[in-house]
């Protein structure tokens, strides 16, 4: 089958669930970081289970929904700020459901240990840490899976496009710049 | 697409240009300047030919070893990116300070000590951007910068390194706490590791490439698994104190001024970030990425693909400093290493500083007698208790996630330190020991890289890994020395073998100074007052 083929085959929808693996790897890794641990401290199937889960999915679903949200256009890649601010609202929302989930099954009574308030904003505070790790991560890998993706994956090759659109954009902005400031430099000599 | 690979995909071998260079100009490896290389003008290296025909070399003369040809500077990638060579600096400087000696320091004298550690990081982000000026306008490193000044002092930094690296110490704490993980006994995790190292780096095509890649996912693991630990064990207050703490300027308990802690601050304020050599190593990391004229020199290449290592030129270049369009280039490689040196090395070094600060907080928190054992400044025991206060206060998880970060620092202490140990020694090599140039860099870096581990196995498994105890306090001394020794170094360097257009401010070179004073002056102040070495 050509890759046109292919790609007229390729719903959108698996398309787009593609392009999102590598988010929610990331995700799922960050997540999944202490259930991994916890299954080496030998602690029981439930409780692993739980910390997969209560943590490890809500993150991997989020990392997925950054990347659809990057295909779809409403995050510029690499892009710093809208990723903070993604995570700052998401992060401490997957604690959340973490927390909620841990205190389910293990009959805890006690969700927080602290005021939702200050939980919130606790988790909202090392949000920024997240984020960074995550988009440092993301945008090791995902690029490699995307050029390998992108001949059968037209979502996938718009993104490969914009990437390389953004470096172009990048250098003629700094261009545009530095003659604007050489022009504003020449008038304010010429004026003098 | 990482932005900051841009450059990455440049031929590996030297350029169009460059590849003719040494065997088509003959110049003496040391000399007095000819009047047609001597173009030590103050105003642009390019002066020193601006009356010979067009066509005929141009030089940059900058002390007495061979000139430096000019050549074109490449074009700079877009200053906001992602990775870059300072992923080694982090990788590097992410160790047992961050971890392990400053959370120590929260936890005695309160979140207010943490200012220290704010002026220590941000030194040394100075430090760096300034280290990157000469490596990226010549593509030569700190040490042949240093050789151009005055041979001795290359030769100081190579001994220093030969003195203070080549012990294994460094290995210990990271695979005593996979020990604590896996039950593995620390000597075999930390031989393992060093063959295991030894093997990637002589099968890599080229090292530099593989070892970004590998860092930059420890980094990037590190980051977003410190961020995830400190969320579920910290709380509020844990992260404003740690937070607020930074900027209680002034704050200094009486006890701090004792022999017994003096010592310990200054040496953690030397050691936050990057310490002893890392700095000057990251000259040849910044080369190997092809950051401004590294560019024109090769990269260097595993054991196994020796055969493929090109020629390296017996000097670096020079681009011409009087043409607009080289100088609005050099300001974009300026405005890169900028991003990298405040956003990627000193944001990633206060965040993962954070976490661990937050998990010391923690666990303290849960249990009162940490702070005891930390006190006491037993490393093995405070890690320990600090693992097993998460594991109290939540499940065995938190201590063993904990201990998994430590020995993920380790990994990467391993990773940086032999590469870059085997690369300064080699360089130093290469360019100053006679004879040396008939093996290529890569053998030379290959026998730097085996003698370290060899050496390395040898002491892990018959003598002490810190090194002999009889000497223990004179590589301290040496690591904090060569600190205040590189920042003048520095400033000699960037002020008498650079152009004057790319040369440093006055603010930078205050700020260089000044760390020259503060490294050395808390040395010796620390030795005669309290006579004690840093720790």
């Amino acid at each position: 089958m050509s890759t046109a083929a292919a790609a007229r085959h390729m719903p959108v929808a698996l398309q787009y669930a593609e392009v999102a693996v590598p988010g929610a790897g990331v995700g799922l890794v960050a997540g999944a970081f202490a259930a991994g641990v916890a299954a080496m401290a030998g602690l029981p199937a439930v409780q692993i289970a739980t910390i997969a889960t209560g943590l490890g999915v809500p993150l991997a679903l989020l990392g997925a929904g950054y990347c659809v949200l990057l295909a779809l256009g409403k995050f510029g890649v690499g892009a710093l700020g809208p990723v903070a601010f993604y995570w700052l609202i998401g992060f401490p929302l997957a604690r959340l459901v973490d927390q909620f989930a841990v205190a389910t099954v293990l009959g805890h009574d006690q969700v927080l240990r602290e005021p939702l308030l200050s939980f919130l904003l606790f988790q909202a505070m090392l949000s920024m840490g997240f984020a960074i790790g995550f988009l440092w991560l993301h945008e090791r890998i995902a690029p490699h899976l995307l050029i390998r993706i992108q001949y059968h994956n037209p979502v996938a090759a718009g993104l490969v496009e914009r990437y390389v659109e953004q470096a172009t954009k990048l250098e003629a902005r700094r261009r545009t710049a530095k003659e604007e400031r050489e022009a504003k430099r020449a008038r304010r000599r010429g004026s003098s | 697409m990482d932005s900051s690979d841009i450059n990455s995909d440049r031929p590996l071998g030297r350029d169009d240009v460059t590849s003719t260079d040494p065997p088509e100009v003959p110049v003496p490896a040391q000399r007095g300047p000819a009047p047609s290389e001597s173009g030590a003008s103050d105003t642009g290296a390019a002066e020193a030919g601006a009356t010979e025909a067009p066509e005929e070399e141009r030089f940059w003369k900058a002390g007495r070893l061979e000139p430096m040809p000019i050549r074109k500077l490449p074009k700079a990638p877009p200053s906001v990116h992602l990775l870059g060579p300072t992923v080694f600096l982090v990788a590097l400087g992410v160790g047992m300070g961050e971890s392990y000696m400053w959370p120590r320091l929260v936890l005695i004298f309160g979140p207010e000590i943490r200012w220290l550690f704010l002026i220590g990081v941000s030194l040394q982000a100075v430090v760096m951007l300034e280290m990157s000026r000469y490596a990226m306008a010549t593509g030569e490193s700190i040490f042949f910068g240093a050789a151009r000044v005055f041979k001795p002092l290359m030769w100081f930094f190579f001994i220093t390194a030969m003195l203070v690296y080549i012990w294994p110490g460094h290995l210990s704490a990271g695979a005593s706490a996979f020990e604590r993980v896996s039950g593995i006994p620390w000597q075999a995790t930390a031989v393992t590791g060093m063959l295991l190292v030894g093997v990637i780096f002589t099968m890599a095509k080229v090292i530099y490439n593989l070892l970004e890649n590998v860092l930059s996912i420890c980094i990037g693991l590190l980051v977003v698994g410190t961020s995830i630990v400190a969320a579920l064990v910290g709380n509020l207050s844990d992260l404003s104190s740690t937070i607020t703490g930074m900027f209680a300027f002034g704050y200094m308990p009486e006890e701090a001024l004792t022999a017994a802690w003096f010592p310990v601050i200054v040496g953690s304020i030397a050691f936050a970030g990057p310490s002893g050599m890392q700095q000057m190593w990251y000259t040849l990391h910044l080369r190997d990425k092809g950051a401004g004229m590294g560019s024109h020199i090769p990269k260097v290449r595993g054991l196994r693909h020796a055969d493929e290592q090109e020629t390296m030129p017996t000097r670096g270049f020079m681009f011409d400093t009087s043409d607009s369009e080289e100088m609005a280039k050099w300001k974009g490689w300026r405005r890169w290493v900028t991003f990298d040196a405040f956003a990627l090395f000193w944001g990633i070094t206060m965040l993962v500083t954070i976490s661990f600060t937050v998990l010391a907080q923690a666990s303290a928190r849960f249990d009162p007698n940490v702070a005891t054992v930390i006190r006491d400044g037993e490393r093995d025991a405070a890690l320990d208790a600090m693992a097993a206060s998460f594991t109290a206060a939540g499940s065995p998880i938190f201590g063993t996630v904990f201990f998994l970060f430590i020995s993920l620092i380790g990994l990467n202490a391993t990773f940086g330190l032999f590469d870059s140990f085997s690369r300064g020694q080699a360089d130093m090599t290469y360019y100053f020991v006679p004879g040396a140039r008939r093996f290529s860099m890569s053998k030379l870096y290959a026998f730097f890289l085996w003698g370290v581990i060899l050496f390395g196995i040898g002491v892990l498994l018959f003598g002490p890994a810190d090194g002999p105890a009889a000497i223990l306090d004179t590589l301290a001394f040496l690591s904090t020395f060569a600190m205040g020794a590189y920042c003048v170094t520095l400033l000699l360097v960037n002020n008498l073998m650079l152009p004057k257009p790319v040369r440093p401010g006055i603010v930078s070179n205050l700020i260089i100074a000044f760390a020259a004073v503060f490294y050395l002056g808390m040395l010796f102040y620390s030795l005669f007052a309290y006579g004690v070495v840093v720790s």
